[in-house]
């Protein structure tokens, strides 16, 4: 089973994002869930077994194939996996990869985060402002904490900040806590 | 005593106050905050104890320092006078256990309609955890 778990705040955005799914949706406005996993960007996949084992630790895969030429992650082999797992228990070599444990200062810009979101939603914002640049600056190239941040500040997630940031973490050779995966470059 | 915000899973409000910059908290208003209880066999919580060596450490007045508290359930917190907070992450062994050792750590969320659900609701099945986002 799916259960998809949104490192979001936006109610309303996820309702819509989620019509139609019959799997349950849960919210995590206070990014516990990037803590506990070490998650640094979305979307991430962890399969999870019976017995609580984590069989495949995160791995960015994608519902569509629309980014599938800038990723190179298909679609279609992700769910072909997944059938062979809950069918077969045959999980992918790349499953054994173990995840970099989060750094002190990825942990603190995780608290610098849930400060800012908190001020922000008690209508300090001067002081949310203070405390989001401060999570960036320690972890500059986490898209929870950086490109998360962008809606919760009026800023666009999809715009020239994005792209910006895009580019850095290209740039940095594609810095993410999971296995990772061919990027295509240019 | 005034009062402190304590984050972790939510925000509570908990009476306190500042002594330099140390957040020291009611230690009735301990449980409310993080849902540890200071106990003469330590900190507890669900029957569970943690024992604190040095007492004298996280007393503080009256009070306790939540910081101390923190350190020692292997927590780590951001301290913030400024903005009258603390904020209180998860225990490290946690997210270590999961990375190296592969236990899928539980955890307790609402879906969208207000309800809490855990992993463990969902116990005994073949589970993919998705992280999403409308950013």
């Amino acid at each position: 089973m799916v259960i998809a778990v949104a490192i979001d705040e936006n109610v309303q955005a996820i309702t819509e994002l989620s019509e139609g799914i019959s799997y349950p949706v849960l919210m995590d406005p206070n990014h516990i869930l990037t803590e506990m996993y070490a998650i640094s960007n979305v979307p991430s996949v962890v399969w999870i077994d019976e017995n609580d084992k984590i069989v495949r630790p995160a791995a960015a895969e994608f519902g569509t194939n629309t980014f599938t030429e800038i990723t190179g992650i298909s679609r279609e082999t992700h769910m072909q996996q997944v059938r062979n797992w809950v069918h077969d228990q045959i999980v992918p070599e790349d499953a054994t990869f173990t995840v970099s444990d989060l750094t002190e200062e990825e942990v603190l810009a995780r608290l610098h985060f849930r400060l800012a979101a908190h001020l922000q939603r008690t209508g300090q914002t001067n002081d949310a402002e203070t405390h989001f640049d401060l999570a960036a600056e320690l972890a500059p190239l986490d898209f929870t904490i950086v490109r998360a941040s962008m809606p919760l500040r009026g800023r666009d997630p999809f715009g020239e900040e994005f792209f910006e940031l895009y580019e850095k973490y290209l740039n940095a050779g594609s810095p993410y806590h999971g296995i990772p995966r061919n990027q295509i470059s240019d | 005593m005034s009062e402190i915000t304590i984050i972790s899973e939510s925000a509570t409000p908990t009476q306190g106050n500042w002594i330099g910059g140390t957040a020291c908290i009611d230690p009735a208003s301990l449980n409310d905050a993080i849902g540890w209880e200071l106990k003469p066999e330590g900190l507890c919580r669900e029957g569970i104890c943690v024992p604190v060596e040095d007492r004298e450490r996280i007393k503080s007045g009256d009070g306790i320092d939540i910081a101390e508290v923190a350190k020692i359930l292997g927590r780590p917190s951001l301290v913030s006078s400024s903005t009258n907070t603390v904020t209180i992450g998860q225990p490290s062994i946690i997210r270590s256990r999961a990375l190296s050792e592969r236990e899928a750590p539980d955890f307790t969320l609402e879906d969208l309609d207000g309800e809490s659900r855990s992993l463990s609701s969902w116990a005994g099945k073949k589970r993919l955890l998705v992280a999403f986002s409308s950013w």
